[in-house]
């Protein structure tokens, strides 16, 4: 008999790799904890109190829902989870200097600077 | 006992899907397949099938349609050909990548070189890569068999994957052959019921198809892949279990004909192996030693299955009917992976490829005549003078 063919091997994922079965997860009340998606920003968006007129433009023109606006404290929160940097409510802040791009580095827990994504 | 009827390949297709109890089926026309959606539209139109028909706007639709019914937790039906294959190339790996285990039925036909209609394999084959079940049909009788298949090995929780189940255009689709068509009884005892893992709920809300990060692509991958390993297993379980209850009995991987004294051997898959089989049994008469070894699944690939079936030919010719233009070989494309998988023999077949049945010609008893003359002289010479040769050109 002819030696034995290579097989495929076994394939083993880390424990701490597995994503859940097909990426479906129980539906996400406010916040998707299982898959933070800002790994990659660069800058973050950082809103003077002083200056912001609360005018949620931002809050309106982020396409990934990092402004929370709470009518009743009539705070305004960001998102660190999901922002990426993108910069497009700082361009949407009609008030010079509400909203100004810090980058990543100056953090000390700046996404840049952790050794695995999360 | 179930009685034999005569049909084509696009309606045992249909009466492998309404045997099947599918819940949901999205249409967009294209032929050669568009006669099993016909079908399926008079089933449900006269009552005999209780599914959600719907016509999609094109096929990226159609799979899209497909896509979501099966995260709500439906059986999924839907089909196409040629470049509406291609069309709806977007939704394949999401639709592998979320683990839904729809069926998608093809009846091969060529893709636009501009506007020909004939069989070729070129169609799904293009989608190989994109992490369905992949394989083919040779009669009326085993798309049926196959649609049930399928099913069961794709639901399978240990797989749950998307399958594409292939007839080739015209030759397998249109042209009627005896069929019988199971018991309801067996039918049930064959497939059991879809039982979706995380459907879309309103009681118990989940989040399908999201956005994950870079790092976490890897271990998707790997686990797909992992899903890979675990399937041949799932499908040597199912034809099994269908020739128990059906009494149909089919290699799983590899049919195997006259291949035990065989010198030379035809690798080849779909309609045309009819064709091959008539011209070894031809051929023998003649004196020539030859067998032919026809490809039932070319996702998941079974490489040690053909290792073993074709490691003590001196030659090999693979029939392709796709084209892999500018592919290591030149030819097509099943040439590539039998060489792979025939390497780490400590004596291999030589292997050389034939291109035919191209745009829909038929691959005549003649051309395996010639196929076989140029196989028995590589065996005479010792070598492979080509890797691959074009019918007729």
């Amino acid at each position: 008999m002819a030696k034995a063919l290579p097989s495929y091997g076994t394939i083993v994922v880390p424990e701490d790799r597995v994503v859940p079965f097909g990426a479906v997860t129980p539906a996400p009340v406010g916040t998707q904890k299982l898959f933070q998606t800002s790994n990659w920003r660069v800058v973050r968006p950082i809103r003077d109190e002083e200056k912001c007129t609360k005018c949620l433009q931002c809050y309106l023109a982020c396409p990934d829902a990092c402004w929370i606006y709470k009518a009743d404290g009539e705070t305004l929160e960001w998102v660190g989870d999901f922002c990426k940097g993108c910069q497009v409510c700082i361009q949407a802040c009609p008030e010079d200097g509400a909203l100004v791009a810090v980058p990543e580095l100056d953090f000390e827990g700046g996404v840049v600077r952790l050794e695995k994504p999360f | 006992m179930a009685k034999e009827s005569m049909m084509t390949g696009c309606r045992a297709a249909a009466e492998g899907a309404k045997a099947a109890e599918v819940e949901v089926i999205c249409s967009y026309p294209i032929r050669p397949y568009t006669a099993i959606m016909m079908e399926l539209a008079k089933m449900v139109a006269d009552g005999e099938l209780n599914a959600e028909f719907i016509h999609g706007e094109g096929e990226h639709a159609q799979v899209s349609v497909v896509l979501g019914a099966s995260a709500a937790g439906a059986r999924a039906y839907t089909g196409s050909s040629g470049v509406g294959v291609t069309y709806a190339m977007e939704l394949y790996s999401p639709m592998a990548g979320g683990r839904y285990p729809v069926q998608m039925t093809i009846a091969d036909r060529t893709l636009d070189p501009p506007g020909d209609f004939g069989s070729e394999h070129t169609d799904a084959m293009s989608t190989r890569d994109q992490g369905w079940l992949l394989g083919w049909a040779c009669s009326p009788q085993e798309v049926y068999d196959n649609t049930l298949m399928s099913y069961r090995i794709g639901e399978d929780h240990r797989v749950m994957l998307p399958q594409m189940v292939c007839q080739d255009g015209y030759f397998i689709s249109h042209i009627p052959d005896k069929v019988i068509l199971g018991e309801m009884s067996q039918v049930k005892e064959f497939l059991p019921p879809y039982r979706p893992i995380h459907p879309l709920s309103l009681t118990n809300p989940v989040s399908h198809g999201p956005q994950i990060r870079p790092d976490q692509g890897a271990p998707m991958d790997a686990m797909r892949a992992q899903t890979f390993l675990a399937i041949p297993k799932v499908i040597e379980e199912a034809t099994a279990d269908f020739a128990r209850i059906f009494g149909r009995k089919y290699d799983p991987f590899v049919e195997q004909y006259k291949l035990a004294d065989a010198e030379i051997a035809f690798f080849i898959m779909g309609a045309h192996s009819n064709t091959a089989r008539a011209a070894v049994d031809r051929l023998r008469k003649e004196g020539v030693k030859v067998g032919m070894a026809r490809l039932r699944w070319v996702r998941p690939w079974p490489t040690h299955q053909l290792a073993e079936a074709l490691g003590h030919v001196k030659a090999v010719g693979v029939v392709e009917t796709s084209t892999s233009y500018g592919g290591a070989m030149r030819g097509g494309n099943l040439v590539h992976e039998l060489r792979a998988s025939l390497y780490d023999l400590d004596t291999r077949p030589l292997v050389t490829s034939f291109m035919g049945g191209l745009g829909g010609e038929t691959i005549w008893p003649a051309d395996f005549n010639y196929m076989a003359g140029i196989l028995s002289g590589m065996v005479k010479e010792k070598r492979t003078d080509r890797y691959v040769y074009w019918l007729g050109m």
